[in-house]
Protein backbone atom coordinates (compact mmCIF):
# COMPACT_ATOMS: atom_id res chain seq x y z
CA UNK A 1 0.00 0.00 0.00
CA UNK A 2 2.82 2.69 0.94
CA UNK A 3 5.04 1.41 -1.85
CA UNK A 4 2.09 1.97 -4.17
CA UNK A 5 1.37 5.44 -3.04
CA UNK A 6 4.79 6.62 -3.91
CA UNK A 7 4.74 5.10 -6.67
CA UNK A 8 1.60 6.68 -7.98
CA UNK A 9 2.81 9.77 -6.60
CA UNK A 10 5.86 9.74 -8.49
CA UNK A 11 3.82 9.15 -11.69
CA UNK A 12 1.31 11.51 -11.51
CA UNK A 13 4.04 14.53 -10.56
CA UNK A 14 5.32 13.32 -14.18
CA UNK A 15 1.94 13.27 -15.83
CA UNK A 16 0.70 16.57 -14.52
CA UNK A 17 4.17 18.10 -15.37
CA UNK A 18 3.96 16.56 -19.04
CA UNK A 19 0.00 17.30 -18.85
CA UNK A 20 0.83 21.01 -18.24
CA UNK A 21 3.17 21.55 -20.99
CA UNK A 22 1.04 19.63 -24.17
CA UNK A 23 -2.33 19.81 -22.32
CA UNK A 24 -2.54 23.70 -21.04
CA UNK A 25 0.88 24.93 -23.22
CA UNK A 26 -0.20 23.77 -26.50
CA UNK A 27 -3.98 25.31 -26.48
CA UNK A 28 -2.31 28.69 -25.09
CA UNK A 29 -0.09 28.39 -27.99
CA UNK A 30 -3.09 27.85 -30.14
CA UNK A 31 -4.89 30.80 -28.33
CA UNK A 32 -2.04 32.80 -29.16
CA UNK A 33 -1.99 31.68 -33.09
CA UNK A 34 -5.67 32.20 -33.22
CA UNK A 35 -4.79 36.13 -31.69
CA UNK A 36 -1.91 36.81 -33.68
CA UNK A 37 -4.50 35.86 -37.07
CA UNK A 38 -7.27 38.27 -35.60
CA UNK A 39 -4.23 41.09 -35.71
CA UNK A 40 -3.08 39.74 -38.78
CA UNK A 41 -6.73 40.43 -39.96
CA UNK A 42 -7.75 43.55 -38.31
CA UNK A 43 -11.03 44.94 -38.97
CA UNK A 44 -13.70 43.42 -37.46
CA UNK A 45 -11.67 40.79 -35.97
CA UNK A 46 -10.61 42.56 -32.68
CA UNK A 47 -12.26 44.53 -30.00
CA UNK A 48 -12.19 48.63 -30.65
CA UNK A 49 -14.06 51.44 -29.40
CA UNK A 50 -17.69 52.22 -30.75
CA UNK A 51 -17.38 54.26 -33.63
CA UNK A 52 -13.59 53.96 -34.26
CA UNK A 53 -12.07 52.62 -37.56
CA UNK A 54 -10.97 48.76 -37.13
CA UNK A 55 -7.20 48.50 -37.19
CA UNK A 56 -5.39 47.54 -40.29
CA UNK A 57 -4.42 44.27 -41.68
CA UNK A 58 -1.46 42.97 -40.87
CA UNK A 59 0.42 40.54 -42.62
CA UNK A 60 2.87 39.70 -40.33
CA UNK A 61 0.50 38.57 -37.94
CA UNK A 62 -1.11 35.92 -40.08
CA UNK A 63 2.36 34.87 -40.60
CA UNK A 64 2.68 34.25 -36.85
CA UNK A 65 -0.88 32.85 -36.35
CA UNK A 66 -0.36 30.39 -38.79
CA UNK A 67 3.08 29.58 -37.38
CA UNK A 68 1.86 28.87 -33.64
CA UNK A 69 -0.98 26.50 -35.07
CA UNK A 70 1.69 24.80 -37.24
CA UNK A 71 3.77 23.88 -33.94
CA UNK A 72 0.85 22.69 -32.53
CA UNK A 73 -0.01 20.81 -35.31
CA UNK A 74 2.89 18.92 -34.90
CA UNK A 75 1.96 18.30 -31.15
CA UNK A 76 -0.87 16.50 -32.52
CA UNK A 77 1.19 14.44 -35.15
CA UNK A 78 3.47 13.52 -32.47
CA UNK A 79 0.51 12.44 -30.26
CA UNK A 80 -0.88 10.07 -33.21
CA UNK A 81 2.30 8.96 -33.66
CA UNK A 82 2.47 7.86 -30.31
CA UNK A 83 -0.67 5.94 -30.22
CA UNK A 84 0.02 4.35 -33.55
CA UNK A 85 3.69 3.79 -32.52
CA UNK A 86 2.02 1.39 -29.14
CA UNK A 87 -0.58 -0.05 -31.04
CA UNK A 88 2.04 -1.56 -33.10
CA UNK A 89 4.27 -2.38 -30.30
CA UNK A 90 6.52 0.15 -30.83
CA UNK A 91 7.03 3.09 -28.53
CA UNK A 92 8.60 6.51 -28.43
CA UNK A 93 11.73 7.62 -27.63
CA UNK A 94 12.61 10.64 -26.44
CA UNK A 95 16.35 9.38 -25.88
CA UNK A 96 17.90 11.99 -28.58
CA UNK A 97 15.18 14.78 -27.96
CA UNK A 98 14.01 14.26 -31.21
CA UNK A 99 11.05 11.94 -30.74
CA UNK A 100 12.08 8.12 -32.82
CA UNK A 101 10.07 5.05 -33.25
CA UNK A 102 12.41 2.12 -31.66
CA UNK A 103 10.88 -1.24 -30.12
CA UNK A 104 9.56 -1.51 -27.18
CA UNK A 105 12.10 -2.62 -24.56
CA UNK B 1 -21.32 -29.06 -29.25
CA UNK B 2 -20.37 -29.73 -25.38
CA UNK B 3 -21.26 -27.63 -22.33
CA UNK B 4 -18.65 -25.75 -22.32
CA UNK B 5 -18.45 -24.91 -25.51
CA UNK B 6 -21.92 -23.31 -24.81
CA UNK B 7 -21.06 -21.43 -21.93
CA UNK B 8 -17.65 -20.15 -23.90
CA UNK B 9 -20.46 -18.46 -26.28
CA UNK B 10 -22.25 -16.97 -23.59
CA UNK B 11 -19.18 -15.60 -22.14
CA UNK B 12 -17.63 -14.20 -25.93
CA UNK B 13 -21.57 -12.85 -26.56
CA UNK B 14 -21.37 -10.75 -22.82
CA UNK B 15 -18.03 -9.61 -23.51
CA UNK B 16 -19.06 -8.07 -26.99
CA UNK B 17 -22.07 -6.63 -25.20
CA UNK B 18 -19.43 -5.37 -22.05
CA UNK B 19 -17.76 -3.60 -24.92
CA UNK B 20 -20.61 -2.22 -26.75
CA UNK B 21 -21.65 -0.32 -22.73
CA UNK B 22 -18.48 0.46 -22.63
CA UNK B 23 -18.62 2.32 -26.30
CA UNK B 24 -21.87 4.31 -25.64
CA UNK B 25 -20.56 4.95 -22.28
CA UNK B 26 -17.49 7.18 -22.78
CA UNK B 27 -18.91 8.70 -26.12
CA UNK B 28 -19.17 11.49 -24.26
CA UNK B 29 -15.47 11.42 -22.72
CA UNK B 30 -14.75 12.83 -26.32
CA UNK B 31 -17.68 14.56 -27.48
CA UNK B 32 -19.55 15.92 -25.03
CA UNK B 33 -17.92 19.40 -24.87
CA UNK B 34 -17.67 19.21 -29.07
CA UNK B 35 -21.64 18.49 -29.39
CA UNK B 36 -22.19 21.20 -26.45
CA UNK B 37 -20.64 23.91 -28.12
CA UNK B 38 -22.38 23.18 -31.70
CA UNK B 39 -18.50 22.72 -32.86
CA UNK B 40 -20.15 19.17 -34.37
CA UNK B 41 -23.91 18.49 -35.35
CA UNK B 42 -24.29 15.22 -32.69
CA UNK B 43 -24.76 13.02 -34.84
CA UNK B 44 -21.72 13.76 -37.16
CA UNK B 45 -20.00 14.12 -33.65
CA UNK B 46 -20.68 10.37 -32.76
CA UNK B 47 -20.27 8.78 -36.17
CA UNK B 48 -16.73 10.49 -36.14
CA UNK B 49 -15.85 9.28 -32.55
CA UNK B 50 -17.25 5.93 -33.53
CA UNK B 51 -15.00 5.51 -36.41
CA UNK B 52 -11.69 6.94 -34.79
CA UNK B 53 -12.52 3.86 -32.08
CA UNK B 54 -12.46 1.61 -34.82
CA UNK B 55 -9.24 2.71 -36.10
CA UNK B 56 -7.99 2.40 -32.73
CA UNK B 57 -9.21 -0.87 -31.99
CA UNK B 58 -7.88 -2.51 -35.02
CA UNK B 59 -4.61 -0.15 -33.98
CA UNK B 60 -3.91 -2.37 -30.62
CA UNK B 61 -2.24 -5.15 -32.14
CA UNK B 62 0.22 -5.79 -29.64
CA UNK B 63 -2.66 -6.95 -27.10
CA UNK B 64 -2.08 -7.37 -23.16
CA UNK B 65 -2.86 -11.18 -22.18
CA UNK B 66 -2.68 -10.26 -19.21
CA UNK B 67 -5.45 -7.60 -18.81
CA UNK B 68 -7.34 -8.83 -15.79
CA UNK B 69 -3.45 -9.66 -13.85
CA UNK B 70 -3.77 -6.03 -12.12
CA UNK B 71 -6.94 -7.28 -10.14
CA UNK B 72 -7.39 -10.61 -9.83
CA UNK B 73 -4.97 -13.80 -9.61
CA UNK B 74 -6.68 -15.97 -12.38
CA UNK B 75 -4.01 -15.89 -14.70
CA UNK B 76 -0.64 -16.83 -14.97
CA UNK B 77 2.59 -14.32 -15.86
CA UNK B 78 2.84 -15.13 -19.40
CA UNK B 79 -1.27 -14.90 -20.02
CA UNK B 80 -2.19 -18.86 -19.83
CA UNK B 81 -4.96 -19.18 -17.10
CA UNK B 82 -3.77 -20.71 -13.47
CA UNK B 83 -3.78 -24.66 -13.97
CA UNK B 84 -6.38 -25.29 -11.04
CA UNK B 85 -9.12 -23.27 -12.78
CA UNK B 86 -9.16 -25.25 -15.96
CA UNK B 87 -10.88 -28.74 -14.37
CA UNK B 88 -13.88 -29.70 -16.88
CA UNK B 89 -12.58 -27.51 -19.43
CA UNK B 90 -12.19 -24.05 -18.09
CA UNK B 91 -15.86 -23.99 -16.72
CA UNK B 92 -14.39 -22.35 -13.20
CA UNK B 93 -12.48 -20.21 -15.21
CA UNK B 94 -15.56 -18.91 -17.20
CA UNK B 95 -17.94 -18.53 -15.06
CA UNK B 96 -15.80 -16.27 -12.93
CA UNK B 97 -15.65 -14.38 -16.39
CA UNK B 98 -19.08 -14.32 -16.82
CA UNK B 99 -20.40 -13.03 -13.72
CA UNK B 100 -17.44 -10.56 -13.60
CA UNK B 101 -18.49 -9.24 -17.26
CA UNK B 102 -22.27 -9.14 -16.05
CA UNK B 103 -21.43 -6.93 -13.10
CA UNK B 104 -19.58 -4.96 -15.21
CA UNK B 105 -22.60 -4.16 -17.72
CA UNK B 106 -25.64 -3.81 -15.24
CA UNK B 107 -23.54 -1.25 -13.50
CA UNK B 108 -22.66 0.67 -17.06
CA UNK B 109 -26.24 0.17 -17.75
CA UNK B 110 -27.96 1.80 -14.76
CA UNK B 111 -24.81 4.73 -14.26
CA UNK B 112 -26.19 5.05 -17.80
CA UNK B 113 -29.83 5.09 -17.11
CA UNK B 114 -29.29 7.79 -14.59
CA UNK B 115 -27.01 10.17 -17.23
CA UNK B 116 -23.71 9.76 -15.13
CA UNK B 117 -20.20 8.88 -16.61
CA UNK B 118 -18.98 6.23 -14.25
CA UNK B 119 -15.61 4.86 -15.64
CA UNK B 120 -16.19 1.35 -17.39
CA UNK B 121 -13.04 -0.20 -16.94
CA UNK B 122 -13.81 0.25 -12.94
CA UNK B 123 -17.08 -1.91 -13.68
CA UNK B 124 -14.84 -4.17 -15.56
CA UNK B 125 -12.11 -4.50 -13.10
CA UNK B 126 -15.04 -4.76 -10.33
CA UNK B 127 -17.12 -7.12 -11.67
CA UNK B 128 -14.32 -9.28 -11.94
CA UNK B 129 -12.78 -8.57 -8.68
CA UNK B 130 -16.29 -9.72 -7.12
CA UNK B 131 -16.95 -12.86 -9.03
CA UNK B 132 -13.36 -13.63 -8.03
CA UNK B 133 -13.73 -13.08 -4.23
CA UNK B 134 -17.20 -15.06 -4.47
CA UNK B 135 -15.19 -18.12 -6.10
CA UNK B 136 -11.55 -18.07 -5.45
CA UNK B 137 -12.19 -15.99 -2.10
CA UNK B 138 -10.42 -12.48 -0.43
CA UNK B 139 -6.95 -13.86 -2.09
CA UNK B 140 -8.10 -14.52 -5.37
CA UNK B 141 -7.77 -10.00 -5.67
CA UNK B 142 -4.27 -8.63 -6.10
CA UNK B 143 -4.69 -5.89 -4.00
CA UNK B 144 -1.68 -4.28 -3.84
CA UNK B 145 1.01 -6.29 -6.35
CA UNK B 146 4.75 -7.51 -4.76
CA UNK B 147 6.04 -4.05 -3.76
CA UNK B 148 8.67 -3.44 -6.62
CA UNK B 149 6.28 -1.39 -8.98
CA UNK B 150 2.85 0.15 -9.31
CA UNK B 151 0.72 -2.59 -9.21
CA UNK B 152 -2.83 -4.26 -8.23
CA UNK B 153 -6.36 -3.28 -7.50
CA UNK B 154 -5.08 -0.14 -5.15
CA UNK B 155 -1.87 0.47 -7.32
CA UNK B 156 -3.67 0.38 -10.97
CA UNK B 157 -7.42 1.02 -10.04
CA UNK B 158 -7.96 2.83 -7.08
CA UNK B 159 -4.93 5.40 -6.74
CA UNK B 160 -5.25 6.39 -10.14
CA UNK B 161 -8.77 7.10 -9.74
CA UNK B 162 -8.28 9.21 -7.27
CA UNK B 163 -5.61 11.70 -8.72
CA UNK B 164 -6.31 11.51 -12.62
CA UNK B 165 -9.66 13.72 -11.93
CA UNK B 166 -7.14 16.16 -10.05
CA UNK B 167 -4.37 16.41 -12.43
CA UNK B 168 -6.66 16.73 -15.26
CA UNK B 169 -8.71 19.32 -13.68
CA UNK B 170 -5.20 21.10 -12.95
CA UNK B 171 -4.39 21.11 -16.56
CA UNK B 172 -7.74 21.93 -17.90
CA UNK B 173 -8.18 24.58 -15.73
CA UNK B 174 -4.18 26.24 -16.77
CA UNK B 175 -5.15 25.57 -19.99
CA UNK B 176 -8.60 27.46 -19.66
CA UNK B 177 -7.12 30.76 -17.75
CA UNK B 178 -4.23 31.10 -20.36
CA UNK B 179 -6.56 30.85 -23.41
CA UNK B 180 -8.89 33.35 -21.98
CA UNK B 181 -6.39 35.70 -21.32
CA UNK B 182 -4.37 35.40 -24.37
CA UNK B 183 -7.39 36.35 -26.35
CA UNK B 184 -8.86 39.31 -24.41
CA UNK B 185 -9.59 41.82 -27.08
CA UNK B 186 -10.02 39.29 -29.86
CA UNK B 187 -13.86 39.12 -31.37
CA UNK B 188 -15.50 36.36 -29.50
CA UNK B 189 -17.22 35.65 -33.37
CA UNK B 190 -13.64 35.41 -34.28
CA UNK B 191 -11.98 33.35 -31.72
CA UNK B 192 -14.86 30.67 -31.61
CA UNK B 193 -14.46 29.84 -34.82
CA UNK B 194 -10.71 28.91 -34.30
CA UNK B 195 -11.54 27.22 -30.99
CA UNK B 196 -13.83 24.78 -32.67
CA UNK B 197 -11.58 23.58 -34.92
CA UNK B 198 -8.79 23.40 -32.26
CA UNK B 199 -12.11 21.07 -30.48
CA UNK B 200 -12.90 18.84 -33.51
CA UNK B 201 -9.26 17.99 -33.60
CA UNK B 202 -8.32 17.22 -29.61
CA UNK B 203 -12.05 15.42 -29.69
CA UNK B 204 -10.62 13.50 -31.96
CA UNK B 205 -7.44 12.56 -30.38
CA UNK B 206 -9.05 11.27 -27.33
CA UNK B 207 -11.62 9.33 -29.14
CA UNK B 208 -8.61 7.36 -31.04
CA UNK B 209 -6.98 6.95 -27.48
CA UNK B 210 -9.80 5.58 -26.18
CA UNK B 211 -10.35 2.98 -29.01
CA UNK B 212 -7.02 1.59 -28.40
CA UNK B 213 -7.35 1.50 -24.92
CA UNK B 214 -10.36 0.18 -23.94
CA UNK B 215 -11.20 -2.61 -26.84
CA UNK B 216 -7.94 -4.74 -26.21
CA UNK B 217 -9.62 -4.72 -22.56
CA UNK B 218 -12.21 -7.27 -24.27
CA UNK B 219 -10.12 -8.53 -26.16
CA UNK B 220 -8.21 -9.64 -23.66
CA UNK B 221 -10.84 -11.37 -21.41
CA UNK B 222 -12.24 -13.10 -24.33
CA UNK B 223 -8.78 -14.38 -25.61
CA UNK B 224 -8.44 -15.63 -22.07
CA UNK B 225 -11.79 -17.44 -21.87
CA UNK B 226 -10.49 -18.91 -25.57
CA UNK B 227 -7.31 -20.59 -23.97
CA UNK B 228 -9.62 -21.51 -20.63
CA UNK B 229 -11.18 -24.13 -22.90
CA UNK B 230 -8.04 -25.20 -24.91
CA UNK B 231 -9.73 -23.47 -27.94
CA UNK B 232 -6.55 -21.02 -28.70
CA UNK B 233 -3.27 -22.22 -27.40
CA UNK B 234 -1.36 -19.07 -28.78
CA UNK B 235 -0.25 -16.57 -25.63
CA UNK B 236 1.37 -13.91 -27.90
CA UNK B 237 -1.54 -12.68 -30.50
CA UNK B 238 -5.17 -12.93 -30.46
CA UNK B 239 -7.85 -14.29 -33.14
CA UNK B 240 -8.51 -11.95 -36.05
CA UNK B 241 -12.07 -12.55 -35.66
CA UNK B 242 -11.99 -11.62 -32.04
CA UNK B 243 -9.94 -8.34 -32.82
CA UNK B 244 -12.92 -7.41 -35.20
CA UNK B 245 -15.19 -8.59 -33.68
CA UNK B 246 -14.32 -6.19 -30.58
CA UNK B 247 -13.61 -3.26 -32.62
CA UNK B 248 -17.13 -3.28 -34.92
CA UNK B 249 -19.25 -3.59 -31.41
CA UNK B 250 -17.02 -0.90 -29.66
CA UNK B 251 -17.32 1.84 -32.61
CA UNK B 252 -21.22 0.56 -32.44
CA UNK B 253 -21.85 1.63 -28.85
CA UNK B 254 -19.68 4.54 -29.44
CA UNK B 255 -21.98 5.89 -32.98
CA UNK B 256 -25.15 4.49 -31.22
CA UNK B 257 -24.31 7.74 -28.25
CA UNK B 258 -25.04 7.59 -24.81
CA UNK B 259 -27.34 10.42 -25.17
CA UNK B 260 -27.89 10.99 -21.68
CA UNK B 261 -24.20 11.12 -20.42
CA UNK B 262 -22.84 13.24 -23.03
CA UNK B 263 -25.97 15.88 -21.80
CA UNK B 264 -25.01 15.61 -18.24
CA UNK B 265 -21.30 16.08 -19.38
CA UNK B 266 -21.95 18.49 -22.09
CA UNK B 267 -24.33 20.90 -20.38
CA UNK B 268 -24.64 19.55 -16.83
CA UNK B 269 -21.76 20.02 -15.18
CA UNK B 270 -20.08 23.39 -16.76
CA UNK B 271 -21.53 25.40 -19.41
CA UNK B 272 -18.68 25.08 -21.89
CA UNK B 273 -17.72 27.66 -24.56
CA UNK B 274 -15.52 26.85 -27.18
CA UNK B 275 -12.36 28.20 -25.44
CA UNK B 276 -12.98 26.22 -22.42
CA UNK B 277 -13.73 22.98 -24.97
CA UNK B 278 -10.39 23.16 -26.63
CA UNK B 279 -8.98 23.58 -22.65
CA UNK B 280 -10.68 20.50 -21.47
CA UNK B 281 -10.30 17.78 -24.32
CA UNK B 282 -6.64 18.73 -24.64
CA UNK B 283 -6.19 18.63 -21.10
CA UNK B 284 -7.92 14.91 -21.50
CA UNK B 285 -5.68 14.10 -24.68
CA UNK B 286 -2.53 15.02 -22.80
CA UNK B 287 -2.92 13.63 -19.86
CA UNK B 288 -4.56 10.24 -21.33
CA UNK B 289 -1.46 9.84 -23.69
CA UNK B 290 1.13 10.56 -21.35
CA UNK B 291 -0.49 8.36 -18.57
CA UNK B 292 -0.33 5.19 -20.41
CA UNK B 293 3.36 6.08 -22.02
CA UNK B 294 4.07 6.32 -18.30
CA UNK B 295 1.72 3.21 -17.51
CA UNK B 296 -0.21 5.02 -14.94
CA UNK B 297 -3.35 3.00 -15.91
CA UNK B 298 -6.12 5.12 -15.43
CA UNK B 299 -10.10 5.54 -16.35
CA UNK B 300 -10.81 7.78 -19.77
CA UNK B 301 -14.11 8.65 -17.92
CA UNK B 302 -12.21 10.28 -14.94
CA UNK B 303 -9.63 12.18 -16.46
CA UNK B 304 -12.57 13.69 -19.49
CA UNK B 305 -14.59 14.74 -16.12
CA UNK B 306 -11.96 16.05 -14.26
CA UNK B 307 -11.03 17.99 -17.38
CA UNK B 308 -14.35 19.51 -18.52
CA UNK B 309 -14.69 20.30 -14.55
CA UNK B 310 -11.29 22.25 -14.24
CA UNK B 311 -12.53 24.30 -17.85
CA UNK B 312 -15.34 25.60 -15.58
CA UNK B 313 -12.77 26.37 -12.91
CA UNK B 314 -10.17 28.11 -15.15
CA UNK B 315 -12.60 30.45 -16.39
CA UNK B 316 -13.69 33.14 -14.07
CA UNK B 317 -17.62 33.98 -13.90
CA UNK B 318 -18.17 30.17 -15.37
CA UNK B 319 -21.12 28.35 -14.25
CA UNK B 320 -19.88 25.09 -12.09
CA UNK B 321 -23.30 22.68 -11.11
CA UNK B 322 -21.40 21.20 -7.94
CA UNK B 323 -24.45 19.25 -7.09
CA UNK B 324 -23.44 17.42 -10.57
CA UNK B 325 -20.12 16.94 -9.97
CA UNK B 326 -20.90 15.26 -6.46
CA UNK B 327 -23.65 12.83 -8.09
CA UNK B 328 -20.65 12.12 -10.51
CA UNK B 329 -17.98 11.93 -7.74
CA UNK B 330 -20.76 9.54 -5.86
CA UNK B 331 -20.52 7.18 -8.63
CA UNK B 332 -17.09 6.70 -9.30
CA UNK B 333 -16.51 5.52 -5.39
CA UNK B 334 -19.67 3.06 -5.38
CA UNK B 335 -18.64 1.77 -8.89
CA UNK B 336 -15.98 -0.80 -8.19
CA UNK B 337 -17.73 -1.68 -5.07
CA UNK B 338 -21.13 -2.13 -6.85
CA UNK B 339 -19.99 -4.03 -9.74
CA UNK B 340 -17.96 -6.34 -7.85
CA UNK B 341 -21.38 -7.09 -5.69
CA UNK B 342 -23.48 -7.68 -8.59
CA UNK B 343 -20.47 -9.71 -9.75
CA UNK B 344 -19.96 -12.14 -6.41
CA UNK B 345 -23.77 -12.30 -6.77
CA UNK B 346 -24.35 -13.56 -10.17
CA UNK B 347 -21.47 -15.86 -9.09
CA UNK B 348 -22.83 -17.53 -6.36
CA UNK B 349 -26.45 -17.88 -8.49
CA UNK B 350 -24.02 -19.58 -11.40
CA UNK B 351 -22.79 -21.42 -9.00
CA UNK B 352 -25.52 -22.92 -6.79
CA UNK B 353 -27.40 -23.92 -9.93
CA UNK B 354 -24.33 -25.04 -11.20
CA UNK B 355 -22.31 -25.86 -14.87
CA UNK B 356 -24.46 -25.10 -18.06
CA UNK B 357 -28.12 -24.26 -16.45
CA UNK B 358 -26.28 -21.76 -14.14
CA UNK B 359 -24.57 -19.97 -17.05
CA UNK B 360 -27.60 -19.53 -18.94
CA UNK B 361 -29.55 -18.29 -15.65
CA UNK B 362 -27.35 -15.76 -15.53
CA UNK B 363 -27.26 -14.43 -18.83
CA UNK B 364 -30.68 -14.36 -18.82
CA UNK B 365 -31.15 -12.72 -15.36
CA UNK B 366 -28.22 -9.62 -17.51
CA UNK B 367 -31.08 -9.57 -20.66
CA UNK B 368 -34.09 -9.31 -17.95
CA UNK B 369 -32.20 -6.43 -16.27
CA UNK B 370 -30.95 -4.47 -19.20
CA UNK B 371 -34.23 -5.40 -21.00
CA UNK B 372 -35.87 -3.54 -18.01
CA UNK B 373 -33.58 -0.64 -17.81
CA UNK B 374 -33.55 0.40 -21.32
CA UNK B 375 -38.05 -0.08 -20.88
CA UNK B 376 -37.43 2.62 -18.04
CA UNK B 377 -34.74 4.56 -20.41
CA UNK B 378 -38.00 5.03 -22.66
CA UNK B 379 -40.06 7.25 -20.16
CA UNK B 380 -37.89 10.39 -20.19
CA UNK B 381 -35.78 9.86 -24.15
CA UNK B 382 -32.46 11.77 -24.64
CA UNK B 383 -30.85 11.52 -27.83
CA UNK B 384 -29.30 14.10 -30.62
CA UNK B 385 -32.66 15.82 -30.70
CA UNK B 386 -33.01 17.09 -27.25
CA UNK B 387 -29.14 16.78 -25.75
CA UNK B 388 -28.31 20.31 -25.88
CA UNK B 389 -31.32 21.49 -24.27
CA UNK B 390 -31.17 24.18 -21.78
CA UNK B 391 -30.54 22.66 -18.38
CA UNK B 392 -32.71 22.41 -15.95
CA UNK B 393 -35.94 23.08 -18.08
CA UNK B 394 -36.88 19.69 -17.80
CA UNK B 395 -36.35 17.44 -14.49
CA UNK B 396 -32.77 16.10 -14.64
CA UNK B 397 -31.65 12.74 -14.46
CA UNK B 398 -27.99 13.96 -12.93
CA UNK B 399 -29.64 15.76 -10.54
CA UNK B 400 -32.69 14.28 -8.66
CA UNK B 401 -32.56 10.40 -7.77
CA UNK B 402 -36.15 9.00 -9.36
Amino acid sequence: MVHNLQFALQSAWRVLLAGLLLGAGLPALFALGVRALAWGAGGDAEVREPGAAGAKAQPIGTLLGWACIAVVLLGVALGITYIVASGLGKALSFEHIFPAIVDKK
Amino acid sequence: MTETTVVLVLVIVTALGFDFTNGFHDTANAMATSIATKALRPRVAVLLSGLLNLVGAFLSVEVALTVTNAVVKIQNANGTPKAELLEGGGSALLLIVLAGLVGGIVWNLLTWLLGLPSSSSHALFGGLAGATIAGLGWAGVNWNGNGTKLDGLVGKVLLPAVMSPVIAAVVAGVGTWLIYKVTIGVVQRFTDNGFRWGQIGSASLVSLAHGTNDAQKTMGVITLALIATGDWTDTTNIPIWVKTACALSIALGTYLGGWRIIRTLGKGLVEIAPPQGLAAESASAAVILVSSHLGFALSTTHVATGSILGSGLGRPGAIVRWPVAGRMVLAWLITLPSAAVVGAIMWWIGHAIGGLAGAIVIFLILLALAAYMYWHSRKSPVDHNNVNDEWGTTPELAEAVR
